[in-house]
């Protein structure tokens, strides 16, 4: 129906648009969501003809296309400005963001809404004013005001009427930009049933950067960042387990009502890369490739899975389902525990023990003391070996004993910080140790290297500081200096064991903030251990819930904290913290 | 800058404590007077002469034996050759100790087994008797004497050593280094030796200690270099006179300085205990406070 194939735009030595390839079907709502200045709006524009042709002689000077945007057979760049007038409104319709400024007003809504059925000569008059009223009924317009001008009426009313305008001559695209922008929740809703009721028939282009609505109307998303789709799969998927980094960033920085945790946001870092991949500059999982080279959009595979292959592909979307721009293939899973099993004796066993911990993710692992905890992060760590399966880094098997190089990316921070540094060396050294052992840096660089850490962890830096025991530091701050040892490595994955159990609750937030402040800046995955489920629902991104020493349920963690389907998960919430 | 304030309060405690001060200043004046006195006074223990049995007077300050022999040299060199056995066997005893103990603690598996059951073996076996077979064989000189009593009170130090070991092993400070990618030497030398030093003090000075009660005991029992002058031997030759007041200036003087010896010993070794135990029980009590 509609299809943009390699769509490129300019305003002078601005890059728009950077090679778009979008297909919208009749019947079918797209959304394309990103954030403002994505070039979600220019997108708009283009295929209603109003920027980027090339007969524009207005805009060639400053406007550069390439690519092609064809409906009906006909690429629309090409039009001349009769042909495209043919088009708008009758085939082609849009309803723009900033209703105020839409209408013309000094016209009644009745004769705004039939204008544009009498200007394709349609019908008569008398036939347009009754086509119209016909759509402002169907729209849900109070029939009273339906000779109002205006200014007279509320912004809910206006996007009515312009929701009328667009469909009275029952396009084959719509184009709809920001369409509930600036409306309260309550009217936003009503439109977007509306909304959905009425655009059946038609290729809807949905451009948003709400997704909320986005996920009310669209089966399909398509996440774009400065010009560039980054991300393109069914809406439920994109919103619920996003494959790329950016969109995942977009989801978590957005309040909703289906999200736990609290409130993420991403790098901040928004220089525009000259080439490579768009996103490069934020991102945290890049490899030297990406800043040379813009990625290939690829089908998103998980190469690599846990265990049920059914389930997993079930909750993580389907192999070839999703488009992903990135080198890596989309966000990389990090740890992946294959059918882990351990055991103990009778007493106790981890039994085929399976999941995934993907880049810059929180897994909260939880569970009642002596279901496993522990010995999981131990047999990730390699202090122990597994009777049975098998646990990969970055999609690779893991040595035992543990390869340097795995102990440089994979950092233990332990629950009981007194105990995990030695009241024998000074806090310096305490940081610097990992260096030392990794034979890592001159003497000045590993200074330089504990100073940063330090001030990493909102530590102080001053050498009387640094020369100081742990014996003179409290529990948080000696947690600090213990997350401060861990990251001096620069690890990618972080294995939490309980680090905030022996701390007060106060000091525990602060630590909480240190290590989401830190995921954000650097990617971190992390599997967060803790017996509070509570905790785990505001900081973890999924939840794995232990008892006996088998994974008895895992998935989003709020929808295990607010549908729990296992008794011992309805345990665990029951037992939660209230009051 | 250093934080020199924490070091310095940990020499403090050591000198709050009475016993270690007691016990020290006891060592110090007893060691000294061993390795000085022989100097200034210039006596031959070896000596014989025709003035037997003398009390003491301004050239024997403290008399002379059945043979005429200068009983004050004669302690003053029996007191080195205790000094020498008791920091010959204090050394010797406490490497053997700590070697074994570590090994057996790190490595684990069959050699901790070994090494174990090798202990066990050891130590069923009487000491006392496995010293008088040797010696009447061998006649022991003072480095073989310090060879036997060592392999014989190595022993006890060895299991404490493990055990600790075996425990500090699992401190989760060892599992963050052996996490960072540490090898055992490092683990050993930076996580596990100075918290062992208190343990080897301490076993050092329990070594020593024993080996000057052995030491005077072989010599009791006359079963050592009769050419070797030692507290123990003076003690037997002085009971054989024991009718006669020799014994006052003999045999009094001679146990006493055995005595004073141990004495000081065992209080140093009470007093670091404690002061040990009360600064790890701070430690853990400023950490818990907070």
């Amino acid at each position: 129906m509609l299809q943009i194939n390699n769509y490129h735009l300019s305003y002078g030595k601005k890059k728009v648009l950077r090679g778009i390839d979008l297909v919208v079907n009749k019947g079918e709502t797209l959304a394309l969501v990103g954030e403002s200045g994505a070039g979600k709006t220019s997108l708009g524009l283009s295929i209603g003809g109003l920027i980027g042709r090339e007969s524009e002689p207005a805009n060639q000077a400053k406007v550069q296309t390439q690519g092609q945007i064809i409906f009906q057979g006909k690429d629309i760049l090409h039009l001349s400005a009769e042909e495209l007038q043919e088009l708008r409104w009758s085939k082609i319709s849009f309803v723009f963001q900033n209703v105020s400024n839409t209408l013309n007003p000094v016209l009644t809504i009745w004769e705004q809404v039939s204008e544009p059925y009498s200007s394709h000569h349609l019908g008569t008059r008398r036939q347009a004013r009754e086509q119209a009223r016909i759509m402002l009924d169907k729209v849900a317009f109070p029939s009273a005001k339906i000779n109002h001008y205006p200014h007279q009426l509320s912004g809910g009313e206006l996007q009515r009427a312009l929701i009328a305008m667009a469909l009275i001559n029952k396009p084959e695209v719509l184009i709809l930009d920001e369409p509930t922008a600036s409306l309260d929740p309550i009217t936003r809703q009503e439109l977007v049933q509306l909304l959905s009721r009425i655009t059946k028939d038609c290729a809807v282009l949905l451009i948003t950067h709400d997704l909320s609505v986005a996920s009310a109307l669209s089966k399909r998303t398509a996440v774009l960042y400065k010009g560039k789709i980054l991300e393109e799969g069914p809406t439920d998927k994109v919103l619920q387990t996003p494959h790329h980094p950016y969109m995942r960033a977009l989801l978590r920085s957005y309040p909703h009502m289906h999200s736990s945790k609290d409130i993420q946001s991403i790098n901040l870092n928004l220089k525009e890369p000259a080439e490579g991949c768009v996103f490069f500059p934020r991102c945290t999982q890049a490899l030297p490739i990406c800043q040379t080279t813009a990625p290939p959009v690829l089908e998103f595979k998980l190469t690599v899975l846990s265990a049920n292959a059914k389930e997993e592909l079930d909750f993580f979307g389907q192999n070839g389902s999703s488009k992903v721009a990135c080198h890596r293939g989309g966000i990389v899973p990090y740890l992946v525990v294959h059918r882990l099993s351990k055991s103990y004796g009778p007493e106790f066993s981890l039994r085929e023990v399976s999941f995934m911990v993907f880049e810059g993710e929180t897994v909260a692992l939880v569970g009642q003391s002596g279901s496993g905890k522990s010995t999981i992060a131990k047999l990730i760590m390699g202090l122990e070996k597994p009777d049975q399966g098998n646990i990969l880094y970055e999609e690779q098997k893991t040595p035992f004993p543990r390869s340097q190089e795995f102990l440089q990316k994979v950092q233990l921070i332990f629950q009981n910080p007194y105990d995990a540094v030695s009241p024998r060396l000074t806090i310096k050294e305490i940081i610097q140790e990992p260096l030392l052992i990794q034979k890592i840096g001159t003497q000045e660089e590993k200074n330089a290297k504990a100073i940063q850490a330090l001030a990493d962890v909102g530590l102080p830096t001053e050498d009387r500081f640094l020369h100081s025991y742990p014996s003179s530091l409290s529990g948080g701050e000696l947690q600090r200096v213990a997350i401060a040892r861990a990251l001096i490595l620069e690890p990618k994955l972080l294995i939490a064991d309980e680090p905030t159990s022996a701390l007060d609750a106060l000091v525990q937030a602060k630590i909480i903030k240190l290590l989401m402040g830190l995921q954000e800046q650097r990617g971190l995955g992390m599997l967060f251990i803790t017996h509070d489920i509570a905790l785990a629902r505001k900081i973890a991104d999924r939840i794995l819930v232990i008892q006996n020493g088998e994974i008895v349920e895992q998935g989003l963690a709020w929808e295990v904290t607010s549908n729990p389907k296992h008794p011992f998960t309805k345990q665990l919430l029951a037992a939660a913290s209230v009051f | 800058m250093v934080d020199y304030q924490a070091k310095k309060e940990f020499l403090a405690s050591f000198l709050a404590s009475k016993e270690i001060i007691l016990g020290g200043c006891l060592a110090i004046i007893l060691a000294a007077s061993f390795l000085i006195l022989p100097w200034l006074l210039k006596g031959d223990p070896y000596q014989t002469s025709l003035n037997i049995f003398t009390p003491p007077n301004k050239e024997y300050l403290l008399g002379t034996n059945d043979v005429g022999q200068d009983i004050l040299a004669g302690l003053l060199l029996g007191g080195q050759n205790s000094l020498k056995v008791a920091v010959g066997v204090g050394i010797l005893s406490t490497c053997l100790a700590v070697g074994f103990g570590v090994l057996a603690a790190l490595v684990g598996g069959r050699l901790d087994t070994f090494i174990m059951r090798m202990i066990d073996i050891i130590l069923v076996i009487p000491n006392i008797f496995i010293i008088i077979l040797v010696s009447a064989y061998l006649k022991p000189s003072l480095g073989l004497e310090i060879i036997l009593i060592s392999l014989l009170t190595w022993l006890g130090g060895a299991r404490v050593i493990r055990a600790q070991v075996l425990s500090l092993k699992e401190r989760t400070h060892v599992y963050a280094a052996i996490l960072f990618g540490a090898n055992l030497a490092y683990i050993f030398f930076r996580h596990i030796l100075p918290e062992l030093i208190p343990l080897v003090l301490s076993i050092f000075l329990q070594g020593a200690r024993r080996a000057i009660f052995m030491e005077a005991a072989l010599g009791f029992l006359g079963i050592v270099d009769p050419n070797v002058i030692s507290w123990g031997t003076m003690i037997n030759q002085s009971l054989n006179f024991f009718y006669l007041d020799v014994w006052r200036w003999w045999l009094l003087p001679t146990a006493g300085a055995l005595s004073l010896s141990l004495i000081s010993l065992t209080l140093i070794g009470r007093g670091l205990e404690e002061t040990f135990i009360s600064n790890s029980e701070r430690r853990s009590k400023i950490a818990t406070d907070q």
